[in-house]
């Protein structure tokens, strides 16, 4: 099977900054690619470039076998985004913002059955904008999700939620993964990319740095002769954290 | 097709749960024509008007008595140069000349009709409009009781009791005119710029939807909104100032949307072009203040220098205004005001080309 994604030497400049300064890489059909690196790094540049938001200034990008400087809209049509700085309309519920945006696929979508898949259907009648955070964003999901995308493009979908938000929304991810949607995601959260990321790729200052799955990474790193100055703890803060809180989600 | 019905159900009900936008749209509105209803009623409530009579016969005379009886005038008698002078320096509104052969009588073929001549102030042709109005119902009334036939030259429709014409009548399709800009400028810039700068047009921007289509729904929603503010303006206009429309409110609805539609493609290109909130009341008052004071809303159009009439004239609002202006008190038709009408919807042309183009999402 051909990479679902293929990007090739790909430029990106605003002004005097080099946002993304020829990057190439591959994603492969069904795998849960993240891209990792510090804020400013130029994830969300090529992501939004992969999107047909953003025009690039030079190289190629491929996304489920069409050229995204081409026919933008051809790969709109065949992707579900999240964006990272983005909000729905006002005044709509739950289930009327499914369908908003089932409209704008020209679609008709079992609304009632996409809120079910990310546990929003009984929040269906719920105005959306009051919704907790972690509602939002699966309602996001839900919304990425109205035109059986091939690939889902998720950018920091758990940045600013609580613990027993993000490991919901890891799950949610991972079925979406199993039901055969390759999944891209940004991430600065090295626990998520570990947890979730079939390969990552490191991005930094506009170029890919590293890319590998986190597993072989790490390996290389430690044949390289790197070790911690103090041991790692068999726990971290966070599982006392999740300990103490339990999983469940805390939405009422 | 089906994709704008959708869309636009889905507009639709969010700003109808929308309060302060519904107040904006119907609230607003109504306090502006209830200040300004009020405001000009007694400020310019009156047409200063002088008759000189040079026929002195029972004729002039029965014209002369039921022009003085008139609330709307305010009637002296003066010679012509006397008036000429006072009309000059904007004392007086309107001069009626009644010639020495001045009568009232069927005409014979051949004959040449005794021609009564008035002059108005261009300084102020709302109420030289109001006053040729009086004065040319009048005169049909006196000849149609005389001949018993319709006048040969006179006002279309019997209805037409131009005596009972006052300022306000005049004012009233101004002040629709220019509430109608006032909604579809600010209301549609200021919604689009906030879902510009919360992220949700970027966010609908990441779907294959048509720009096109997306647009035509917020102007089919805004129209409906704009239909029911027409609606409820000109009920609280004919309850509250008991004003006279001459002309058939189909027509005046007509005209009132087609200005929506105008106004609404230029907040558009606003919204398109405004990258924040702020940048939104500065332009849109560049926009809106000219018109204001230029398309004869509550001053003359013709109080602008000679020299920036022919582009006042053209201004969008003056079509608007002219348009709903002639229906509303002259009883005119669409095929009346046509040539208001082909100005509105140039307009409408060039304001949807703007628009569209000017739609951007990008930030950088």
């Amino acid at each position: 099977m051909p990479p679902i994604v293929q990007v090739a030497d790909l430029r990106k400049r605003y002004g005097e900054i080099e946002a993304v300064r020829g990057i190439s890489f591959d994603v492969q059909q069904g795998e849960v690619f993240g891209m990792l690196g510090p804020n400013g790094a130029g994830k969300t540049t090529t992501v939004e470039i992969l999107e047909g938001l953003r025009k690039a200034d030079s190289g190629s990008a491929r996304v489920a076998g069409v050229d995204v400087f081409a026919d933008p809209s051809g790969v709109k049509q065949r992707i579900g985004v999240q964006l990272q700085a983005s909000a729905f309309p006002e005044h709509l519920t739950a289930r009327e913002t499914v369908d908003f945006f089932a409209a704008c696929y020209d679609l008709d979508v079992d609304a009632i059955g996409l809120l079910r898949a990310v546990e929003l259907d009984e929040r269906a009648g719920q105005l959306q904008e009051r919704l907790s955070g972690g509602q939002r964003q699966r309602l996001s999901i839900a919304t990425a999700l109205v035109n059986s995308p091939q690939v889902l493009f998720l950018d920091e979908p758990t940045t600013g939620l609580d613990p027993q938000a993000r490991r919901n929304l890891w799950g949610l991810i991972q079925s979406i993964r199993r039901g055969g949607t390759t999944v891209f995601l940004t991430t600065h959260y090295l626990d998520e990319a570990e947890v979730l990321c079939d390969r990552v790729a490191i991005m930094d200052q506009g170029r890919i740095v590293a890319m590998d799955p986190p597993r072989k990474l790490i390996g290389d790193l430690l044949a390289r002769g790197f070790t911690k100055p103090v041991a790692q703890q068999q726990a971290s803060l966070e599982d006392v954290f999740l300990d103490l809180t339990g999983h469940e989600l805390r939405e009422a | 097709m089906r994709q704008i019905a959708r869309l636009t159900a889905a507009l639709l009900r969010a700003y109808l749960r929308d309060r302060i936008a519904l107040f904006f749209s119907l609230i607003v509105p109504l306090m502006l024509m209830v200040i300004f209803g009020y405001l000009n009623l007694g400020e310019f409530g009156r047409v200063s008007l002088a008759i000189d009579d040079q026929a002195k016969n029972s004729a002039s005379d029965q014209l002369t008595t039921i022009l003085k009886g008139i609330d709307t005038l305010d009637v002296t008698e003066s010679s012509t140069d006397a008036a000429l002078m006072k009309l000059r320096r904007t004392e007086l509104d309107m001069l009626v000349v009644i010639p020495a052969d001045f009568a009232i009588a069927p005409a014979r073929p051949g004959q040449t009709v005794p021609q009564v001549t008035v002059y108005g102030d261009d300084a102020r042709p709302q109420q030289v409009a109001v006053g040729r109005q009086i004065i040319a119902s009048v005169i049909d009334r006196i000849s149609f009781a005389v001949t018993q036939t319709a006048p040969v030259v006179g006002v279309k429709d019997e209805s037409v009791q131009g005596v009972r014409l006052r300022y306000v009548d005049f004012l009233v399709p101004g002040i629709l005119g220019v509430n109608i800009m006032q909604l579809a400028v600010f209301s549609v810039a200021f919604a689009l710029v906030a879902d510009k700068q919360r992220g949700v047009l970027r966010r609908i921007m990441a779907t294959p939807v048509r720009i096109a289509n997306l647009l035509t729904a917020h102007v089919i929603t805004r129209l409906f909104i704009a239909t029911g503010q027409v609606a409820v303006l000109l009920i609280v206009a004919l309850v509250l100032f008991n004003v006279t429309i001459v002309g058939g409110l189909g027509p005046l609805v007509v005209v009132a949307l087609l200005g929506t539609l105008l106004f609404l493609t230029i907040g558009f290109a606003l919204a398109g072009w405004a990258q924040t909130e702020n940048q939104v009341p500065a332009i849109a008052q560049l926009i809106t203040l000219p018109q204001f004071f230029f398309s004869g809303v509550f001053f003359s159009k013709n109080a602008a220098p000679e020299v920036i009439r022919p582009i006042t004239n053209l201004l969008p609002l003056t079509f608007l205004n002219d348009a709903l202006r002639e229906i509303s008190v002259q009883g005119a038709s669409l095929w009346d005001v046509r040539t208001q009408i082909a100005g509105l919807i140039v307009w409408i042309g060039l304001g949807f080309l703007l628009a569209v183009r000017l739609f951007r999402f990008e930030r950088f």
